[in-house]
């Protein structure tokens, strides 16, 4: 490789730095080259020596890019990047890890709100059915059962099922509370923002 | 070798040249290109990023052949690290040492 095609190549792997760090850095490689030849060396076996340029590029770039990060704050082309393999890798996660539970989790919901409404109706209907037997004889039997029986215990599954249904509002809240961090957790890491 | 390790070798090998006398960098890649096997053009990324952390300082100075040579010169922070690299180094060889030492005894 000829000192030219090298200096060539490094200066166009030499992304994220400005004009004057450029300049530089290939001053660096241009006086390398000028002090190998003085001493006798081939273009070539200089060229050789120094090792492929894109990958000597390449060193400077990681350079930069820790310096961005160590910055901060910055919003340059890698901590774009950054966000966007970040939420590529998240996507992937979240469809793989985060999809499946949740949506058990949804269904789970659903059943135990079921059991909790379902519990206060029934409650409720059965302590109201002595006084319907009542109020519409022959409408409903009461299956030969006490109707001071029957209503208390419908009194007492209806309080079961008042109960399972504040019970099911503070899961609820908290169900919806953990999605919401969930959330600002994935907004947080593909921001990066504190 | 493992690069990260070879890595941190010449971050040692540059300031343990340096701590001798201020160089070129010319001069410098070729006192360690050739004792160790590198590829000469990652030293001078190794060399920008250590004087960006502030552990030597450059300055031109003219030559008798040719044009003016940037010279690396070690600053005080830079010879405070080069001792706790060489430390790190020192205890590092010695404990390999005693390991392929035991090996072979085994």
């Amino acid at each position: 490789m000829t000192r030219e095609k090298y200096l060539a190549d490094l200066k166009h792997s030499l992304v994220r730095m400005s004009d004057e760090e450029r300049r530089d850095v290939l001053y660096d490689y241009e006086e390398h080259f000028r002090m190998g030849m003085a001493e006798g060396r081939s273009e070539d076996q200089i060229a050789r020596a120094l090792g492929n340029p894109r990958i000597v590029g390449k060193a400077y770039a990681i350079d930069a890019l820790l310096d961005e990060s160590k910055e901060g704050g910055g919003v340059g082309a890698a901590s774009v990047l950054r966000a966007v393999f970040a939420s590529i890798s998240l996507g992937f996660f979240n469809i793989i890890f985060v999809l499946g539970p949740f949506l058990g989790l949804v269904g789970v919901m659903i059943g135990l709100w079921a059991t909790a409404v379902s519990l206060g109706v029934s409650g409720l209907a059965v302590l109201l059915s002595p006084l319907a037997a009542v109020i519409v004889p022959g409408a409903i039997t009461l299956a030969g059962m006490n109707p001071a029986f029957l209503f208390f215990a419908g009194v007492g599954v209806a309080a079961l099922g008042v109960l399972a249904v504040i019970g099911m509002i503070k899961l609820s809240e908290l169900f919806i509370r953990m999605i919401a961090a969930y959330v600002r957790l994935n907004a947080r890491i593909v921001t990066r923002r504190k | 070798m493992n690069i990260q390790f070879k890595k941190g070798v010449l971050e040692l090998c540059v300031l343990v040249v340096l701590c001798r006398k201020d160089s070129y960098g010319y001069e410098l890649v070729q006192a360690i290109s050739k004792n160790i096997d590198i590829a000469e053009g990652t030293v001078y990324p190794l060399l920008r990023r250590l004087m960006k952390e502030g552990y030597f300082t450059t300055y031109i100075q003219e030559s008798g052949e040719g044009p003016a040579r940037k010279y690396y010169q070690i600053t005080d922070k830079g010879r405070a690290y080069q001792a706790v690299l060489m430390a790190e180094w020192t205890r590092f060889v010695a404990g390999v040492s005693t390991l392929i030492g035991k090996e072979n005894v085994a």
